[in-house]
């Protein structure tokens, strides 16, 4: 079986060279029956990256520890879930299934465009094979998955597994590397149409209209998996922290950052045929950063510097990272004539304007933290000392512009395309900046001091405002013309035009994330050793440990601790935060115990118990004000990227005659 | 046995992805040249469509609409104008191919039309029955 599975990796290899060269020099001299041998060699790599995944995965479920990736990343006592989830909980296995995702989306997108875009596809299957076969190569003889135990020429098996990292061993982990990978993987595609278009000088913005859902699907999974760590971080690491600036971290919000950039950006250039240099860049920085991402968190380059030099992995992905932007860089700078633009900013009062604003804005955000990502990496090679920036200077920085994007966010929206004069902005800010002033004002009175705070809570009661002032106009007018009730002409106003109300949805999903995370600036915690019997206060809670209970099951062993929740006086509850020690790897962790509420959330981390006293348990406590609408908002942003991908109704019920005729304004609102 | 699957595999994969018959190929339907020009013409009607429904928003001055209104039209007049020319100058070649594509007329045996004054004989002659003067080509 074994044999078979790297049998099928080495195959897989050798179809994508294959369908690489067949592709481009089909395209190249248009040779039909080539580029169809190419687009089978794609479909062929899929099955057989699906075979090699499926024996993996089957060795990991039927606990083979002949394997040595078995044996490493599992054990007999792992609940069946986290067995399956060990697929990607190590290097090889991770690597593999990067491979296969691939695999998987270069088949969708050969099926789906398999009689479309005849110039374009020779070579979007080029840059989709070139990328494929990179990671073949490292399944093969990089990383491979296949690897048995073996003792002399004998291979040998071992009787129990060391386990999946119990930091893993949790729900929201088991789905967030998939999810990152759906994104980081997914970026190919639009950046593959992109560049296809620019080699080929094709006329039109088709690579745009095609990948534009590949783009938003993209970015929805890249986004799902960077709360999905989040969320894990909250839940598992006994600290309450969701977002701690680790290069890891860092690896997923960079190719997000310029992910949303390019959405917003992308709009332009279909629009008014702008910002196609930005445009063609944005879309390669977002691969590239995606390829760099898993670079960062594979070759552990960061969290230790000397590593770089000895992994082979890294030397690989700074090979095929130096050679693809090379490529890239040279046909940009090659076809500037082609990516000139056809219209320019007409005036600085637009919504061209703003997105230009938020552009280097998050281009800045971007630089930022690529910058102090790798200051280690770039210190210890300038300086010989690694210097480490921590989350200090990443929220110093990241801060000040997060805040001046969500004004942006605000403001955007406002302004009309082209031009806007005075007296319409004047016009559209009224209401908003009325809600941001009166939003500060009751804030203060209720004693905020807390500048970024205020400012922050402020900005997102004006950007909500201006989300329920577009939908507000929009559905009235609506509701006035075509005679129907409110609530309907809102649902019809968003299908008339799915993108930019969904987009408006997702701003408002990212208000109540900022919502969430301002609440950080009002954070309580204390750690506290406590008599078993006896009580402790946080905030409004009193807290009285009323018993320690232990056990045990084949996967880990655990001490609970049972504590009674008083709020005001009021008893709301039990919370049993718990310790396990895990069987295999005697790796200890801590299951925390929190009350979530809209308003606050009680989070207890049972520590220890106290070296001194062993009637005393060591509780961290912490209350985090309004971290559930981080959660919330979530659910918002991506309900709003799935509104995004519902095709609008518009362009079949209005007829285009209709629109160039003299256009009556409706009433102003009555405000 | 492994021996006997990895060939059979390859075998498998060759045989898929290389024996392709020429109905298996996709049909080789290419977008009419002026296929970025409808393109850009639907977007500008989009355009137009976005600014009559900011403008009814009130997000734009009467002054502001008229003038980006005017700019949007100019715009898609310009871009009718392309498309109708590149269609019509489609059509005048599909014409001008169909012209050159018509059987020719079978043309006549040398030396049986007089090239003077156009009298047709049976037969190929050296000199023209009707006027005389020579028939170029003709049997001598």
């Amino acid at each position: 079986m074994e044999t078979l599975g790297a049998f099928s990796l080495l195959l897989a290899l050798c179809l994508a060279a294959y369908a690489f060269l067949a592709s481009s020099i089909g395209g190249w001299k248009d040779k039909p029956f080539l580029l169809e041998s190419a687009r089978r060699a794609v479909y062929g790599v899929f099955l057989l990256l699906t075979a090699a995944s499926a024996i993996l995965v089957y060795a990991l479920m039927t606990s083979d520890f002949r394997f040595a990736y078995v044996a490493e990343r599992s054990n007999r006592a792992m609940p069946a879930v986290y067995k399956f989830a060990a697929w990607w909980g190590g290097q090889e296995g991770s690597l593999l299934l990067w491979s296969w995702m691939l695999s998987l989306y270069s088949a969708i997108v050969v099926w789906t465009n398999r009689a479309k875009h005849r110039n374009l596809m020779p070579w979007v299957i080029a840059v989709l094979t070139f990328t494929q076969t990179f990671f073949c190569l490292l399944n093969v003889f990089v990383e491979p998955p296949f690897q048995m135990l073996a003792v002399g020429r004998g291979i040998t098996s071992v009787a129990d597994g060391n386990g999946l990292n119990p930091l893993l061993q949790y729900w929201l982990m088991a789905i967030h590397p998939p999810a990152l990978y759906l994104g980081f993987v997914g970026f190919v595609v639009p950046f593959a149409f992109a560049f296809a278009s620019l080699l080929k000088r094709e006329p039109g913005e088709a690579w745009i209209a095609t990948t534009r859902r590949w783009s938003l699907v993209t970015w929805g999974f890249l986004s799902i998996g960077i709360m999905l760590g989040q969320g894990w971080a909250y839940a598992v690491l006994g600290w309450g922290g969701y977002w701690g600036w680790d290069p890891v971290e860092n690896a997923s919000l960079l190719p997000w950052i310029t992910g949303t950039a390019f959405l917003h950006s992308v709009m332009m250039q279909e629009k008014k045929g702008m910002m196609k240099v930005w445009n063609m860049v944005l879309i390669s920085a977002t691969y590239f950063l995606c390829i760099f991402g898993t670079f960062l968190t594979r070759s552990g380059i960061v969290s230790s510097v000397h590593a770089f030099a000895q992994s082979s992995l890294g030397s690989w992905f700074v090979g095929f990272l130096a050679i693809s932007i090379s490529i890239t860089v040279f046909l940009i700078l090659r076809r500037l004539d082609y990516l000139k633009s056809e219209a320019h900013l007409e005036s600085v009062l637009s919504r061209e304007s703003s997105f230009l604003f938020n552009n280097l804005l998050l281009l800045a955000s971007c630089f930022a933290v690529l910058w102090g990502t790798l200051f280690p990496v770039i210190t210890e090679a300038l300086m010989g000392e690694k210097i480490t920036v921590g989350a200090p200077f990443f929220n110093k920085v990241n801060i000040p512009i997060g805040l001046a994007l969500l004004l942006l966010t605000g403001v955007g929206p406002l302004i009309a395309w082209r031009r806007s004069s005075w007296e319409s902005l004047k016009r559209a800010f009224r209401w908003p900046v009325l809600v941001m002033g009166l939003t500060m004002a009751v804030l203060i009175a209720f004693g905020v001091r807390h500048f970024y705070a205020l400012i922050s809570l402020g900005l997102c009661a004006f950007v909500a405002a201006t989300v329920v002032m577009e939908f507000y106009k929009g559905a009235r007018s609506i509701a006035a013309r075509s005679q129907m009730n409110f609530v309907r002409a809102m649902v019809e106003l968003t299908h008339r035009n799915t993108r930019r109300y969904g987009g408006y949805l997702v701003h408002m999903g990212i208000v109540l994330m900022f919502i969430g995370y301002t609440g950080s600036a009002f954070n309580k915690d204390t750690t506290e050793e406590v008599k078993i019997g006896s009580h402790f206060r946080i905030g409004a809670y009193e807290l009285h440990v009323k018993e320690v209970t232990d056990g045990s099951n084949p996967n880990y062993s655990w001490q609970r601790a049972v504590i009674a929740v008083h709020r005001h006086g009021e008893y709301v509850g039990d919370l049993k935060p718990e310790r396990r020690v895990y069987a295999a790897s005697q790796q200890p962790t801590s299951e925390v115990a929190i009350r979530r509420r809209l308003n606050e959330d009680l989070y207890l981390n049972f520590a220890s118990m106290s070296q001194s006293d062993p009637e005393a348990a060591i509780i961290q406590a912490y209350v985090f004000p309004l971290v559930s609408w981080i959660w919330i908002g979530f659910y918002v942003l991506l309900f709003g990227t799935i509104v995004c991908l519902i095709p609008s109704k518009v362009k079949y019920a209005y007829p285009k005659t209709q629109v160039v005729g003299v256009y009556e304004r409706q009433p102003e609102p009555a405000q | 046995m492994i021996l006997a699957v990895a060939v059979a595999l390859t075998a498998g994969v060759l045989a898929f992805v290389f024996l392709i018959r020429p109905e298996d190929l996709p049909p080789a339907e290419a977008p009419p040249p002026w296929a970025h020009l409808e393109e850009k013409r639907d977007i500008l009607y989009d355009n137009l469509r976005d600014l009559n429904f900011e403008y009814g928003l009130g997000k734009l001055s009467d002054d502001d609409y008229a003038k980006a209104k005017a700019t949007l039209q100019a715009e898609l007049a310009q871009v009718n104008a392309e498309l109708e020319r590149m269609q019509a100058q489609a059509a005048g070649k599909t014409g001008k191919a169909a012209a050159a594509k018509q059987p020719p007329a079978p043309q006549p045996a040398p030396g049986t039309v007089c090239p003077h004054c156009g009298a047709k004989f049976d037969k190929p002659l050296k000199f023209c029955g009707e006027c005389g003067k020579p028939m170029a080509g003709g049997a001598a």
